[in-house]
């Protein structure tokens, strides 16, 4: 039988649409499409260009070259040129998906100029992340129901702080981390609630997890806030989507060894077991608060760039928590505000491991705890307990008040951050390693027959260079910890020909013996910078026992 | 390599599959809104409709008057409830006529074809029918009083054509499979359904649906010929523009039982998945206007035998990956239809979960491990009803194989209880 209806164009039929009661939570409403509002986006605009501009001028010359950064790049190189996961073997040190999102940003450039590939040239794909990342915390701030003005400082804050600008600036796999994290809370955020946006806060959250495993900490205070902003109807089913999409793409870490034959420590081979072992044992560095302890020391290294970021985004969470009864941002913020009193808890254990990066993914927390805990005062200042029947004088009072709290701030931190930032946009850092690499890249006849160990900062450098990858040109901490490395060094450091002596290969030949043989056995051919910073080409001596340091 | 390529292939068509039936299975779900667009809005007291109620009873005396006793308890002030019986059924025709002798809202039609089935049994009835819509019922039906009140007002403020009601399995506890038959039919009533009217393609219900009488007229019936009317009745309206209204609410569903056993619900599948293939092949869904809608059109009616083959290919699949020397890469890949099946496990959990609140029934721990570990052997029992249908079809047999109904939902008509042991 067919049908003898005649055709009609199908309507599209919503069943009877019936809105959804929301629960009034916060004053100033976000529009439900940020992306056409005009004023959202234009001060969103001109506070990227900003971020972008300080971030970007004199990045490759400020900070000094880090050797994590030089370690995550050159594992993205490998990925690049198809050497597996790292150019030595894989050890499960962290989650690689870090540096393959670093092999894919930096795929364009080095494909166009393989030589660019270096620390100090590529860390301009960090501006990509920065901005994404900055982007994202104005959209989250707003989606938390701030102002805009305070949306916008949210994000100043969070993009051109000197201690963001110097972190934000280099290679580390804190800050991808960071990008998907912000990703994973506005998702959670997002105001139509959809289901699908919840799995995918869980995606990016497992992503950001696998970028960098620390983000691990956070996480309650993500589902704290998909919590605070799903429907009571479909919270559950949201939940459990972004738990369960969050745990898929974690289990494929574990999975992905599994497959290798590497989940378990056994002979012969690496294992995420060993890894991980590593990571949670790794020595301690003291109490944070105990002067002369290391984490002391890290402490001051980011106090030493900018104070208002780190305390006073702890003052405002702090506010933040105290008036959760009485304020809605405080409720508001509560996601950003236990994910800073999760990582102020984990930096104050006694005797915890804790590296210069670790404020890296607490940053955008802090930045968005400090505008909530601003807008609060200022809505205390302007709005509270004002009547219709307030007067003139009073009104006045507030405005004049705020205008007063708001010029001191800004008396306050503007010389010091115009200082900062002027530092990073006009010091140059790098130019004893560009020296170096220079000079080891023209001084040596054969760079294919020299063995050198480097620092990871310059490794790229030399591989440019023409120097073997891995073997030639070796990360200096690998000629005692890898064995596929010593193997091929019978004689130690006879067996070398150069040590470049940087900041960091100095502090830690205390620790490996290989390394400071090579440092006793060789004598310094050429040396740039002074003091501390210096980098020293030390040639292998192989007549002089005792050497001449 | 070869290997490589082909699984790749394989595993990545079934992850988009089970993907987009995940995603439309979670439809009621995505927003709160959507959510709360689902249910029957408030009726405002006004009646206008009047019904006329088909309840087509086929050697089911033991549960017919029970289900004539509850339709006229409905709150509706305007329907006539027609029962068709058969020529052949002497038993089930008695209680119609005690019924009919009670209460001259009750009618009997008796059917005489000599092959009878649904389909037939109800366009002898249509003639007969005096209501502005005609509902279709079955003989086991548990049904609302006000659901009658609530469907009147749904075609008043929606001008719709059709309107499906919701109707759910409510004996989960009975077995292992009557667990997933429930949760199944929670799913698409609770919330694929919607999708589907909302797209303007939809394969109706077999009971719990309204249509203008003079719609149901114009289309001529329902096709006698199908193994699957509903679905058939549905695709045929859907096609030519027909404004189709879909309604959820747990109050108002009409309740019924899983098949008595394994081999009946083996038998009712491979029923409407034959019917599924007979729609498929009458091609009046390629009237739809749209190409997602004729996509949407072929991929629902075609659903029974891709779930058949993932059943097979998934667990194919992982033993490929993990015992067979592929490149680690490809492995990862062969696993995504897994995830896809984890992620729906994990919903139907969440689903099962919030049945049990919907319904104030109590959902045990034993109940969500039967939900987990069952969940391969039911994928075994709907791949081996997709074979059998299209194996039925292939030789022409499509008589009906009638499932039996033993009322266990009925035990438990007053208050829900959950007493009786898997």
């Amino acid at each position: 039988m067919t049908s003898t209806l005649p055709a009609a164009t199908a309507a599209q039929v919503p069943a009877q649409s019936t809105p959804v009661p929301t629960p009034a939570d916060g004053r100033t409403p976000a529009p439900q499409r940020l992306r056409s509002s005009r004023p959202d986006l234009l001060l969103c605009g001109l506070l990227l260009v900003a971020i972008l501009v300080v971030q970007g001028w004199n990045i490759a010359d400020y900070p000094t070259l880090s050797d994590d950064e030089g370690t995550y790049l050159a594992q993205a190189w490998a990925v690049q040129q198809g050497k597996g996961l790292a150019h030595y073997t894989y050890w499960y040190d962290h989650p690689p998906l870090g540096w393959i999102q670093l092999a894919l940003l930096t795929w364009i450039p080095s494909a166009l100029d393989p030589g660019s590939l270096t620390v100090g040239s590529m860390r301009a794909v960090m501006l990509l992340v920065s901005a994404v990342s900055a982007v994202l915390v104005y959209v989250l701030a707003r989606r938390l129901s701030l102002p805009r003005w305070a949306a916008g400082l949210a994000m100043a804050l969070f993009g051109l702080s000197p201690l963001s600008v110097v972190l934000q600036r280099e290679i580390f796999l804190d800050n991808l981390a960071v990008m998907w994290t912000l990703l994973a809370f506005a998702l959670a955020a997002s105001p139509s609630r959809h289901l699908w946006h919840h799995f995918g806060a869980g995606l990016a959250a497992a992503t950001a997890v696998l970028t960098k495993e620390t983000m691990l900490v956070v996480l309650p205070a993500l589902f704290l806030t998909m919590w605070r902003h799903s429907h009571r109807d479909t919270r559950k089913f949201a939940l459990t989507g972004a738990i369960t999409a969050c745990a898929l793409i974690g289990f494929s870490y574990p999975l992905f060894a599994l497959l290798k034959g590497e989940l378990l420590p056994g002979g012969g081979h690496v294992s995420l077991w060993d890894g991980i072992r590593y990571q949670m044992t790794r020595p301690g560095s003291g109490f944070i608060l105990d002067a002369g302890s290391g984490s002391y020391g890290v402490l001051h290294s980011w106090l030493y760039y900018d104070r208002v970021l780190p305390l006073g985004g702890l003052a405002g969470a702090l506010l933040l928590l105290l008036t959760w009864r009485w304020s809605v941002t405080a409720r508001a913020l509560a996601g950003p505000a236990l994910a800073v009193a999760i990582l102020a808890a984990l930096a104050l254990r006694p005797n915890g491991y804790l590296p210069a990066m670790y404020v890296i993914q607490a940053l955008p927390f802090l930045a968005l705890v400090l505008a909530g805990g601003t807008a609060s005062v200022a809505h205390a200042v302007l709005r509270r307990w004002r009547s219709e029947a307030e007067r003139r004088s009073v009104a006045v009072g507030r405005y004049a008040l705020a205008a007063v709290l708001a010029l001191a701030a800004g008396a306050y931190v503007v010389p010091r951050w115009y200082d900062g930032d002027h530092t990073a946009l006009t010091a140059d850092a790098n130019a004893p390693y560009r020296a170096a690499s220079s000079w080891l890249s023209t001084e040596v006849a054969h760079p294919e027959d020299t063995r050198v160990l480097v620092d990871d900062a310059l490794w790229l450098d030399l591989v440019h260079a023409g120097y073997r990858p891995g073997l030639g040109v070796i990360w200096f901490y690998k000629a005692d910890l890898d064995p596929a490395v010593t193997k091929t060094m019978p004689h130690g450091w006879r067996d070398l020909d150069y040590v470049v002596a940087s900041p960091t290969v100095r502090r830690d030949a205390r620790d490996l013996p290989g390394v400071r043989a090579a440092m006793e056995h060789s004598t310094p051919v050429a040396v740039f910078g002074t003091g501390e910073d210096r980098i020293e080409i030390r040639r292998i001596q192989p007549a002089t026992a005792g050497g001449a340091r | 390599m070869l290997t490589s390529v082909f699984i790749s292939a394989v595993s990545l068509a079934l992850f988009w599959m089970a993907a987009f039936t995940l995603w439309w299975q979670m439809h009621a779900w995505r927003t709160p809104e959507v959510l709360a667009s689902t249910r029957f809005s408030r009726p405002d007291g006004d009646e206008h409709v009047s019904f006329s109620l088909l309840l087509p009873a086929r050697h089911e005396q033991a549960v017919l008057d029970h289900t004539i006793q509850r339709l006229l308890e409905s709150t509706h002030t305007d329907f006539e409830i027609i029962v068709i019986v058969g020529h052949d059924d002497p038993e089930t025709t008695a209680v119609a006529e005690r019924a009919a002798a009670r209460d001259p809202r009750v009618r009997v039609v008796v059917d005489t074809h000599e092959k009878k089935n649904k389909p037939k049994a109800m366009n002898t009835a249509l003639p007969h029918c005096r209501g502005d819509v005609v509902g279709v019922f079955d003989a086991e039906d548990q049904v609302h009083p006000e659901l009658l009140a609530h469907v009147d007002h749904a075609f008043r403020t929606t001008g719709a054509d059709v309107v499906q009601g919701g109707v759910q399995l409510i004996n989960f506890h009975s077995s292992w499979y009557s667990l997933r038959n429930c949760l199944e039919y929670f799913f698409w009533f609770r919330s694929r359904l919607h999708l589907h009217a909302q797209k303007g393609f939809i394969p109706l219900g077999g009971n719990t649906v309204f249509v203008r009488t003079d719609v149901l007229r114009e289309a001529g019936g329902w096709d006698s010929e199908c193994l699957a009317e509903d679905c058939d009745l549905g695709v045929r309206l859907s096609s030519v523009g027909k404004k189709v209204v879909v309604a959820y609410d747990p109050r108002m569903v009409t309740r019924e039982e899983t098949p008595g056993s394994l081999m009946s619900l083996l038998k009712q599948r491979t029923r409407w998945n034959q019917g599924f293939l007979q729609v498929y092949r009458k091609k009046d869904w390629k009237q739809l206007p749209g190409f997602g809608q004729r996509l949407l059109a072929r991929y629902t009616l075609m659903t029974p035998f891709l779930q058949a083959f993932s059943g097979v290919i998934i667990p194919l699949n992982v033993a490929i990956a993990l015992f067979l020397d592929v490149p680690v890469g490809i492995a990862f890949v062969t696993f995504l239809p897994a995830v896809t099946a984890l992620v729906t496990f994990v919903f139907e959990v969440v689903g099962l979960h919030d049945f049990g609140k919907q319904y104030g029934l109590r959902v045990r721990l034993v109940h969500y491990l039967k939900l987990v570990v069952g969940g391969p052997f039911y994928q075994v029992l709907l791949a081996g009803a997709a074979v059998r249908a299209v194996w039925r079809e292939q030789r022409g047999r499509n008589d009906w194989e009638l499932t039996t109904h033993v009322g266990a939902h009925l035990a438990t008509a007053d208050g829900i209880r959950e007493d009786v042991p898997a």
